[in-house]
């Protein structure tokens, strides 16, 4: 089983996405043989209204929970967060959430973050964090927005050890604590793979001899991303077959309790 | 792709892929569409018997945009052979090579030390690297009898330009003038983003290599990295009525759709593939996009090849 923490459906402001609706990625996934797929709304990330994109999301995914795992795009410093928190959990059943801390323009540091951070984890919801959506070097003239440094990440991680985060589209990981054996930290995260380089430098290989292999998770970031190039990752990585099927599915069902 | 496609190596544990699981992609899979029935394995069967494409019944798989490790980092010899290593799991069959300075522009000397390792390179790994020659042009005389001797009397098979002039001013002329006399492509750095890029202030993009191949329609000329170069979507549009610019595919940008894009703008026969070190990105773009078998083909190594066989000398 091939599960991709790491996927997305709807429209995104600055490009034309395809295989963005359910029965599209279906077809997308089965031509890879990924079985389920953990996805939020790429709307709700320029959308002012996040919950907006989550209702489309809800809309979208009904009654494909066999294989679509619905996230929240949750902006805690818009009005109403906590309801719509509430609502996503509750009535339209999302696992986790998704945060954009800098498309969105407030600190994972903030109050009003803890706060979310806290109310999530009291709900056993799982917490992931794209540290980007897309390459800088082809954003629009309109905006510029920051990857989230991974000093903020540490920061994060450390605050709140019972809440458990998924960190999505990173890299660098072996360059800061985050990605060192004995850093101190909680292991209250995972690293999704899409970004890690799986030759030359080896990060991910790196990250599975410092973390373990259950701390690292399959994504692809489709449909922004070709799902291959992860794939591809994780057939030329010389670890353990039982260490394949850890990432491949096996961390993503314990965590999201599939 | 299912791990079963892989096909180990003579030497466990390492892993290759298989030409056949590189070539293997969504080529049924219509955009947007609802799943339909996929036959990878009869397609491309098909395809590699065939000789009605021109191409040879199997294309190398030519990475055309690589790089050798500059040896001021103590590592260079280990990072070469984790190239070859890469390419060996991944499928590839020959890389493509410059070697650039750290720091540019580049001095004379630093451009020549630079290609006198590509040089060594090659002679390391015979029949895997292949050179670029890389020169400012701002050297003038010494840029050119740099190429002179590195293509005639070494054996590299282009010229590497990076961004010490933008590929529009006077100064890169004759080197785009040796180029043609010879008969080698110029593979040219380039990016195209909505700001201006402050350390690299004379950068060139696809606009402006549609503007040096006009004036210079008999020359070859590489853009690199659309998946690395900013707006990938404007550098193929600028380049759609440029038949004499390929377009490489390296970078360590992912983004679903963009060889599609490229095929549908430019044509198959315009692209051609690389990595630029972002190995499985490479790959995985080829393998994931939308495309035929013999398109692929084309892509991963018959247009390279058809170029290369274009040189004079």
């Amino acid at each position: 089983m091939i599960v991709d923490v790491n996927a997305y459906l709807g429209h995104f402001a600055f490009r034309r996405l395809r295989y963005n609706t359910a029965a599209s990625l279906f077809a997308l996934m089965d031509s890879k043989k990924i079985d389920k797929a953990v996805v939020s709304s790429t709307s709700a990330i320029t959308y002012r209204n996040a919950q907006a994109g989550n209702e489309e999301l809800a809309q979208e995914v009904r009654g494909h929970s066999d294989r679509l795992i619905p996230f929240a795009v949750i902006n805690p410093f818009y009005a109403g967060w906590q309801d719509d928190l509430k609502i996503c959990h509750e009535e339209f059943g999302m696992a986790g959430l998704r945060l954009y801390p800098k498309w969105h323009n407030y600190q994972l540091s903030s109050l009003c973050c803890r706060e979310l951070v806290n109310a999530a984890t009291e709900r056993g919801m799982v917490i992931s964090i794209p540290i980007r959506v897309e390459d800088n070097r082809q954003r629009s003239w309109l905006l510029n927005v920051p990857d989230v440094p991974l000093e903020e990440i540490i920061e994060l991680v450390k605050a709140h050890p019972k809440a458990r985060f998924i960190l999505l589209n990173g890299i660098g990981y072996t360059r800061c604590p985050l990605g060192r054996k004995d850093n101190g930290l909680p292991s209250n995260y995972a690293l999704e793979l899409s970004r890690l380089s799986a030759v030359l430098a080896n990060e991910l290989g790196q990250l599975i001899t410092n973390l373990g292999a259950e701390r690292v998770m399959f994504g692809t970031g489709m449909p922004f991303n070709y799902p291959d190039p992860a794939l591809v990752k994780l057939e030329v990585l010389d670890i353990s077959e039982a260490d394949k099927e850890k990432i491949r599915s096996q961390n993503a069902i314990t965590w999201l309790r599939l | 792709m299912a791990i079963s496609q892989i096909i180990s190596g003579p030497l466990a544990p390492q892993r290759r892929i298989s030409r056949r699981t590189l070539l293997k992609g969504s080529g049924a899979l219509a955009m947007g569409a609802v799943a339909l029935p996929l036959a990878h394995g009869t397609a491309v069967e098909q395809s590699e018997a065939s000789t009605s494409s021109g191409l040879p019944h199997k294309v190398k798989v030519i990475d055309c945009h690589a790089h050798l490790t500059h040896r001021s980092r103590t590592t260079w010899e280990a990072d070469d052979r984790k190239l070859i290593e890469a390419a060996d799991k991944l499928g590839i069959d020959q890389l493509c090579c410059s070697t650039l300075t750290p720091r540019r522009p580049a001095t004379a000397d630093g451009f020549r030390e630079c290609n006198q390792w590509t040089a060594e390179g090659m002679r390391r790994f015979p029949g895997r690297v292949l050179g670029y020659c890389y020169v400012n042009p701002g050297y003038g005389r010494e840029a050119l009898e740099e190429i002179r001797r590195c293509v005639g009397d070494r054996g590299f098979i282009g010229i590497k330009l990076y961004n010490e002039y933008t590929c529009t001013e006077p100064v890169v002329f004759p080197i785009v003038e040796l180029a043609i006399e010879l008969g080698v492509p110029i593979l040219q750095h380039a990016l195209h983003s909505h700001y201006f890029v402050e350390d690299q202030p004379r950068m060139s993009d696809s606009g402006h290599l549609a503007e040096l191949a006009r004036r210079y329609p008999e020359a070859m000329l590489i853009c690199a990295h659309i998946s690395g170069g900013g707006d990938w979507e404007w550098t193929i549009k600028a380049l759609r009525h440029s038949p004499n610019v390929l377009l490489d595919t390296s970078g360590s940008v992912t983004d679903e759709g963009t060889v599609e894009m490229a095929v549908e703008v430019v044509g198959t026969d315009r692209v051609v593939f690389g990595c630029d070190s972002s190995m499985t990105a490479g790959v995985g773009k080829i393998r994931g996009a939308n495309l035929s078998t013999q398109d692929k083909q084309k892509i991963l190594g018959g247009n390279i090849t058809r170029l290369l066989r274009r040189r004079k000398s």
